[in-house]
């Protein structure tokens, strides 16, 4: 449709697509969003904008997109359209009569980092004070919950430690298991302008990226590892610092806990972690690691971010702790130009972090068997709290498999297609007698699910997200919610339903109440954010308009000061052999975003109509495979088929897959491992082997192709 | 590794986890606090089973060592996981390295 040159409505609002946080002008006539313009004054984005936030929008008015409210007894019944009341009504009696028959903990719900804080806040008061239990999730389990439990291990807060304009002082960026270029790529842009002013680049990641090397971006040193050596070569790159005496002793006397640094550098400091030995281990030049370790130590402002590549193994915490003590040890925290910075994959995983949504913490990572956190929500919301916690996303299907956990509300989330193990997912779901599930489209999940509730786009409500600089920005409703409602205000119909008595007149008074109960959220509003546009948490009497960097002074500690932890490298189970000589690990592009439920909706696909397969050419040959083949992929898990793309950027041995596309299916190939503390899913690393298929046999895969007629129609 | 789910039957005293996901789970939580002392090391794994795990998850893992010995567990994880029963009465947790 043609731009109408005068529209006849604006409002300026935040991009939900990562966790950079644009602001955006949405201009809309009649009724109808026309286009999204960059806007100045957002403080992330000074004006910038990538190809999703400023194109891929018109997924909101889809055709697919869910507008009547549906029931069924089972999954195996057609969908009945009722209204809104029959829907509310029939799930909150499904939920009662769920707890009734298996009790109270046998239901729980998983919250989505696509809906903001309000509406996170409130699904983890719906499970605790309605539900009467800790069964509450946020897709961030299976992302970023080791940043949370690695950084808070180590400095306190799992929170990033600068605002992203900090990286404009930074002599040493190093990148860690991410590629900002294309998923995160505002601030990629920032980060490239840096190395064009000459800072170093560290990138440490199996691919050679776009981050490594592009038309603007060359890094200085990239260190290849094999996927699930991360920690074994951190503790490396550790090793050299201690060895070689780089480590800053002023800061570590003044700002930590010394003791445990000396425990930290009898451990680092054995020879197991000699770049001599670790190097041939992960597949890398040792002389590369002391280079890494010498850069990064010399500074003199040296600044990590990292992504996925870090968190998503079963040493995902462990690899966390590690970039905290790199940080500590060498006085690299406290500044501008320095920090350790987790870039975060949607527009509110921050926010699903820190307000509570989590089976074992209140908002503000305080633990649910603490009593006086505790008592603070009981005397607000009039209802005694579980003293326990409750069960992970993870643990909740696991439960399911058991017979214990029988009902799921599930709001803006996709975890039959985007979970690990799609065949025990699946099996888990089958189990359950209620999964009402909340979202704008049907999608695989919805299969298994008996209510659906036709939830709002960031484009239809009000509220804030919280990006990963911390930055809490408003999020404003451009157009009329499709079918009706908010979520936040689903989620208070199903409250209701249930018998507690929750009102609010505008999302603005969920945030209030966030304030209250939240100590580093304390002085937020809709008026500070209405006059000073953004604020980055902590915000009270100390940070009236925010805080850009932490830790200035002491980290939110007890003692406040930053400790190190012990970070033995333990190697995965998941290994390759024989029958799976290939290790898989995944990733994502620019154009689209995660599982595709909205960018696969609009004219963005035609950059990237499908996944395909990264392999290098020499594993390629030695199978007869030819670029643009079509290959099964299997590993010990179940088997889907990609097309071969002959790629540089991976090593032999190692092959890449996006996960954008649901027909792919990558999570049928997936395991069932996980980071030790968090249970966040080992996606990172898939012992998998690859033939190639004859066109012709495409029948015998004729079971993949029920499962990508529910894409078919997004076209 | 596939259940069929509809034909299967539970018992509401099974353990609410597959016993083998749990004694893997901790396990590997043993394995982070292998290096440091004995003491510390059954106190973070207590700490973390406190914290982080549903009571009936921690249940199940006490009835395992109580009734068949803990056999696949790592020692030190059965001396954590003991530890939840003695230091009861501490039920705050706290993040960082151990405390002991």
């Amino acid at each position: 449709m043609a731009n109408p040159v005068k529209p006849d409505h604006s409002v300026v609002t935040t991009c939900a697509y990562c966790g950079v946080g644009c602001s955006f002008k949405a201009e809309s006539y009649q009724g109808r969003i026309v286009r999204m313009i960059p806007w100045k004054e957002g403080k992330a984005n000074h004006g910038h904008s990538c190809v999703k936030g400023r194109f891929a929008y018109d997924y909101y008015n889809h055709p697919d997109r869910l507008r009547t409210p549906l029931i069924r007894k089972s999954i195996t019944d057609p969908w009945q359209e009722v209204s809104w009341d029959e829907a509310i009504h029939y799930a909150a009696s499904e939920f009662r009569r769920v707890q009734d028959k298996y009790g109270k903990k046998s239901i729980g719900a998983v919250s989505s980092s696509r809906c903001t804080n309000e509406e996170i806040f409130l699904v983890q008061k719906f499970v605790r004070a309605v539900m009467g239990n800790n069964n509450i999730d946020n897709c961030a389990r299976i992302c970023h919950s080791p940043t949370q439990f690695g950084m808070s291990a180590t400095v306190g807060w799992g929170a990033a430690s600068q605002h992203f304009d900090s990286i404009l002082q930074a002599d040493v960026i190093m990148v860690v298991g991410a590629n900002p270029t294309e998923g995160h790529p505002v601030f990629g842009s920032l980060m490239k302008r840096r190395v064009r002013q000459g800072a170093k680049l560290i990138v440490i990641d199996p691919r050679r990226t776009e981050t490594v090397d592009s038309a603007h971006c060359k890094a200085s040193v990239h260190l290849a590892l094999r996927p699930g050596t991360n920690v074994a070569v951190l503790n490396s790159i550790s090793h050299v610092i201690v060895r070689e005496k780089l480590y800053n002793e002023p800061f570590i006397r003044e700002r930590c806990e010394w003791d445990e640094f000396e425990s930290w550098m009898a451990l680092i400091g054995s020879d197991r972690y000699a770049p001599e030995v670790i190097g041939p281990q992960a597949g890398i030049d040792p002389e590369s690691i002391m280079q890494v370790a010498r850069l990064y130590a010399g500074g003199p402002n040296s600044a990590i971010y990292y992504g996925l590549g870090v968190t998503e193994h079963s040493q995902g915490s462990t690899g966390v702790m590690c970039l905290g003590n790199l940080a500590l040890a060498c006085g690299m925290l406290g500044r501008e130009g320095v920090g350790v910075n987790p870039l975060r994959g949607q527009g509110n995983v921050q926010g699903g972090s820190c307000l509570g949504s989590w089976p074992h913490v209140f908002s503000g990572y305080r633990f649910v068997t603490d009593s006086d956190v505790r008592s603070s929500f009981e005397n607000d919301w009039g209802v005694s709290l579980d003293d326990e916690p409750g069960l992970r996303l993870p643990n909740m299907f696991d439960a399911a498999l058991t017979g214990h956990f029988r009902g799921m509300y599930i709001m803006g989330e996709d975890p039959v297609q985007s979970d690990p193990n799609q065949h025990h997912v699946i099996s888990a779901m089958k189990n359950m007698e209620c999964v009402v599930l909340q979202d704008l489209f049907l999608n695989e999940t919805s299969k298994y699910a008996h209510v659906i509730l036709p939830g709002s786009s960031s484009l239809e409500k009000d509220g804030t997200f919280t990006s990963a600089e911390r930055r809490v920005n408003r999020v404003r409703k451009v157009v009329e919610p499709l079918a009706g409602y908010q979520d936040w205000q689903i989620v208070v119909k199903l409250m209701n339903a249930m018998g507690y008595a929750a009102h609010y007149n505008d999302a603005g008074e969920i945030l209030d109440e966030i304030a209250r109960l939240s100590p580093a959220y304390k002085g937020m509003s809709f008026s500070l954010l209405e006059r000073v546009g953004s604020a980055q948490w902590p915000c009270d009497e100390n940070a009236p308009e925010g805080t850009e960097v932490l830790h200035r002074v002491k980290f939110p500690r007890a003692n406040g000061r930053g400790t190190f932890m012990l970070t033995e490298y333990v190697p995965t189970l998941e290994r390759t052999n024989d029958r799976y000589p290939l290790l898989l690990t995944t990733g994502r592009i620019l154009s689209q975003y995660n599982v595709g439920t909205q960018t696969r909706r609009t004219a963005n696909s035609r950059w990237h109509p499908e996944d395909v397969l990264d392999i290098n050419a020499e594993d390629a040959r030695a199978r007869g495979i030819d670029d643009g083949d079509w290959l099964k992929i299997s590993s010990r898990f179940g088997s889907t088929r990609l097309r071969a793309k002959l790629s540089t950027h991976v090593n032999p041995g190692i092959v890449y897959t996006t996960f954008h596309h649901a027909k792919s299916r990558a999570n049928v190939l997936t395991s069932d491992l996980s980071d030790w503390a968090t249970n966040c899913p080992e996606y990172k690393v898939t012992a998998v082997e690859v033939v190639k298929i004859a066109p012709e046999t495409e029948s015998e895969t004729a079971g993949f192709q029920k499962t990508a007629t529910l894409e078919e129609t997004a076209a | 590794m596939i259940s069929t789910g509809q034909t299967q039957t539970y018992r509401a005293d099974d353990p609410v986890l597959d016993m083998d996901r749990l004694i893997a789970m901790a396990n590997q939580i043993g394995d982070f606090f292998a290096p440091y002392s004995p003491a510390r090391r059954a106190e973070g794994i207590r700490n973390h089973l406190r914290t982080y795990w549903e009571p009936r998850m921690r249940e199940a893992l006490l009835k395992y060592i109580d009734e068949e010995g803990g056999t696949r567990l790592h020692d030190h994880v059965i001396s954590g996981a003991r530890a939840l029963t003695e230091s009861g009465v501490d039920r705050k947790g706290y993040y960082g390295p151990p405390q002991a």
